[in-house]
């Protein structure tokens, strides 16, 4: 078998107490002298992988830790126990425009968000009049990011990911972008990524879009895998799944 | 991707640390493009810009001048003036580095939440920026002391200016391990920004930046030695002696390098130790 795109094993991730509180000097005093340990499990137990080639869908519902598994699979969270591997270069698309800065203009935050990314200035130097053109905001790419509107940061952030020629990317529920016509033609990108061998892994409330795009599917419920398998078929399970619960209650 | 080819497979504690600052190396573009960024963000979203650097210890410098130069008269003005200043920018350069250090994790969560690159890249690009502040106001404050000097005719450039490009580098490597070492206490610690203005202000009067050198002559002998403790009292006597003339002491040069390995060293390392962490605190 060949190597997958990316391993998830075991993985397990705990935050700390107060998740929707930032720890200040103060609750760091508290806690020290009350010695607080209780921890929110994120996730418990994680296991699958991704092939190469393959579109991945990652459904449950909110809070069920599918940010978190992004983030662990992008690997800019340790998880507390197991591992994960990921062959190939990775990009991440978990917010849009990463990295910019909202006071400088589009074309210095396509330096910016590229950097950021991982290229070298000589690399932007390359894509920049593509990502540009993909963009389609005209001379507005030399205003500051700050005078856009949403869906115009939404362009250039999505055309600047998109030129990153990535072999895996991750992607957070962001195809939701910009007008019907900008999301076709993201959708036409990432079936071109797809046909290139590369490997996406997608998380999406949007249950059309997974059964329509996706391969295989994990279904993650309070942190752990509740099922994971062919696309439709993990999709009706949950959509029945949501459904009973609705009558039940 | 292109890892140089003779680079050895790390193993080990040291190995580790050679991988990190090579790929620290590999990423130093982004580094300088996010602190230029901010400078010219920073520059373009307020109205004087850059000029802060000159103008935040230049008013500092003027209030203490008034206070202690011209009420408290104990020297010639001018001298004490550029007495003052000299010491005044390289604090304001620590004070910012540290302030800095402590913003770059807490305003760039976004970064961080998403993107994999060593962190210690955050701090830095902060120190980046705040050295072309800082050397932007090193070419006033030389200006104010030429000055000073026709004014008061004293002659305070001498050979010893050529220091200066020295000082800099060794100033700028306990810079860095300060400001790792605020970024790293602002991850558990959010607000504490607002305890830093306070510290610094406290450092400020420790060190003879305000108050003369020859204070000290009165004191115990203790208490002079916890002093002379003060590492940027080994610093600015640094600065001193390029901009203003003055021979310089070995202690400063000895205390100054000791200080600036010390802290850059263990800066770095308590927050390189943790930063995988980071983005659980987010």
């Amino acid at each position: 078998m060949s190597r997958p795109a990316i391993l998830v094993e075991n993985v397990g991730v705990r935050f700390r107490p107060y998740v929707d509180r930032k720890p200040t000097l103060r609750r760091s005093v508290a806690n020290m002298r009350t010695r607080q340990v209780d921890e929110v499990v994120a996730l418990d137990n994680v296991t699958f992988r991704v092939e190469k080639g393959e579109a991945f869908g990652i459904i449950g519902r909110n809070g069920a830790g599918k940010s978190t598994l992004l983030r662990v699979m992008a690997r800019t969270l340790k998880p507390n126990t197991g591992k994960v591997v990921v062959n190939g270069r990775a990009s991440t698309l978990l917010q849009l425009g990463v990295g910019f800065n909202p006071e400088l203009s589009g074309s210095r935050n396509i330096y910016l968000g590229g950097l950021a990314a991982g290229l070298r200035r000589a690399d932007v130097d390359q894509i920049f009049d593509d990502v540009v053109e993909y963009a389609g905001l005209g001379h507005a790419i030399d205003r500051p990011v700050k005078t856009y509107s949403s869906g115009m940061f939404s362009r250039l952030a999505f055309s600047v990911s998109m030129h990153l020629n990535p072999d895996i990317l991750l992607l957070d529920e962001v195809l939701a972008v910009g007008d019907a016509e900008f999301r076709d033609k993201s959708l036409r990108t990432m079936k071109d990524l797809l046909e290139r061998a590369g490997t996406i892994v997608f998380v999406s409330h949007s249950m059309s879009q997974v059964a329509d795009f996706c391969n295989r599917v994990l279904w993650l419920q309070e942190g752990r895998v509740r099922l994971i398998g062919e696309a439709e078929k993990v999709v009706d399970e949950y959509q029945q799944n949501s459904t009973a619960d609705r009558h039940a209650s | 991707m292109s890892s140089p080819s003779f680079s050895l497979p790390a193993s080990g504690r040291v190995g580790k640390a050679i991988e990190y600052l090579q790929d620290l190396w590999r990423r130093r573009e982004f580094a300088m493009a996010l602190g230029l960024g901010n400078l010219k963000a920073r520059n373009a979203s307020t109205s004087l810009g850059l000029f802060w650097w000159v103008l935040n210890p230049l008013l500092l410098g003027g209030v203490y001048f008034l206070v202690f130069g011209l009420f408290f008269q104990r020297q010639e003005p001018t001298n004490f003036l550029v007495y003052l200043l000299s010491g005044m920018f390289p604090f304001h350069f620590t004070s910012q580095s540290m302030t800095g250090g402590a913003n770059s994790i807490i305003q760039n969560a976004k970064l961080l939440a998403n993107l994999r690159f060593p962190r210690l890249l955050l701090p830095i690009s902060a120190m980046i920026e705040a050295l072309v502040g800082f050397l932007a106001s090193l070419v006033v404050l030389v200006l104010i002391i030429l000055i000073a000097g026709t004014v008061s005719g004293e002659n305070y450039f001498t050979f010893r200016l050529a220091y200066l490009p020295l000082i800099i580098p060794i100033h700028l490597v306990f810079n860095i391990g300060l400001g790792a070492m605020t970024a790293r206490l602002a991850v558990p610690f959010r607000d504490i920004n607002n305890l830093l203005p306070y510290v610094n202000r406290i450092w400020l009067y420790l060190t003879p930046i305000i108050w003369p050198l020859e204070l000290l002559d009165g004191v115990s002998p203790f208490l002079q030695s916890l002093v002379r403790l003060n590492p940027m009292f080994d610093i600015v006597g640094l600065y001193r002696s390029a901009l203003l003339g003055t021979p310089l002491v070995l202690d400063h040069v000895v205390g100054a390098l000791i200080w600036a390995s010390v802290i850059g060293v263990v800066g770095v390392a308590v927050f390189v130790r943790h930063e995988g962490h980071i983005v659980r605190y987010l």
